[in-house]
């Protein structure tokens, strides 16, 4: 893992955005805004063109429209911003307020242990599932000869 | 950095609406509904014609280029900083005294008069029961106001303008929570 500071806020906030909302809601319990919490935009949900490339190579071409819900929130001197997909604007706001946390040497530490390592494992898990529920309906077909 | 307007959509609204009202009726000062939050260089009257009017379709000329004001407005509102006057869509004048001159700006091309700037002046205040004379489309017979702080040979400069008309500028004044809108077709009159 790459630990440049920029690419790290990158990857809390990637993960922040595909949290399961309940489960943010839960373990940001813990935090509450404080006092000197400034919603400069409030959450808001609009559509984003999603652009694809066959490939990874081929021309951009228009793949389709996602509802993307976005919130930006200062916390004394640090602002933190989200997008999510979908349209749940508590989703988004809890991700903005945990990433101007985040950007705090003094709350970074708990919220890391509190909020960022269990979301993570739980990020992980619903992966690792997905991919074994794929694995398990992968079908061999004797007769074609792979590549391989 | 602060916040914008309370609720952008309803509020832009109401902004777009007032400033619609002042260009069919020029030269008549009229109170905007919502003035939200402005860093200092920019007064909060102004911040609401450009959270209105401004987005990433659009470029701004400030005369005096404020990180904080910059930041601001590029994160509400997603809009252009020109670095040129004639280039610019919109153009922020915050001190009158030294602007520079009004032929500096875009003034549209004959085929797409539109493309011309709109300036927003920060001003020191209005007079309607002294002043100059207005007539013009949106006028009955003619208006009387007085703008404080306008540098001496402005209304020259603007009248030189006429000449090219429909190429033109448009104008807004703003001043102590009013607006007064003056479009390229508002004649000043001779007194």
């Amino acid at each position: 893992m790459d630990t440049s500071p920029h690419l790290a806020r990158a990857q809390w906030m990637s993960l922040l955005a595909q949290a399961d909302p309940a489960e943010l809601a839960a373990a940001m319990d813990a935090f509450a805004p404080p006092a000197d919490t400034a919603w400069l935009r409030p959450a808001q949900t609009g559509l984003y063109m999603l652009r694809g490339r066959m490939g990874g190579t081929g021309p951009q071409f228009n793949f389709g429209e996602v509802t993307v819900t976005r919130c930006s929130v200062q916390v004394g001197e640090r602002i933190g911003h989200a997008w999510v997909r979908g349209s749940q604007t508590r989703h988004a706001e809890l991700a903005a307020f945990a990433d101007a946390l985040m950007q705090d040497p003094e709350q970074a530490p708990r919220l890391r242990q509190q909020v960022i390592e269990p979301l993570r494992r739980s990020l992980d898990e619903r992966r690792e599932e997905a991919s074994r529920k794929a694995a398990a309906s992968k079908v061999e077909f004797f007769t074609v000869v792979r590549g391989e | 950095m602060l916040t914008a307007f309370a609720d952008p959509v309803f509020d832009s609204q109401r902004t777009f609406r007032e400033l619609l009202q002042a260009m069919a009726r020029p030269a008549v000062p009229r109170r905007l509904p919502v003035v939200p939050p402005s860093p200092a260089a920019v007064a909060p009257e102004a911040m609401a014609i450009l959270l209105t009017l401004c987005d990433a379709a659009t470029s701004i000329w400030l005369q005096r280029p404020d990180a904080e004001a910059v930041d601001h407005l590029r994160f509400h509102t997603g809009l252009r900083l020109a670095d040129q006057p004639q280039q610019a869509d919109f153009a922020l004048i915050d001190d009158p005294a030294s602007m520079p001159a009004l032929a500096c700006f875009a003034h549209g091309d004959p085929r797409y008069p539109d493309r011309s700037a709109s300036l927003i002046v920060q001003v020191n205040g209005f007079r309607t029961d002294g002043g100059a004379h207005f007539a013009g489309p949106g006028i009955r017979d003619a208006e009387r106001l007085s703008v404080e702080g306008l540098p001496s040979d402005f209304w020259q400069q603007r009248a030189a303008l006429s000449t090219q008309f429909p190429l033109g500028l448009d104008l807004y004044f703003v001043a102590a929570q009013q607006v007064v809108a003056m479009p390229r077709t508002t004649r000043l009159l001779e007194a």
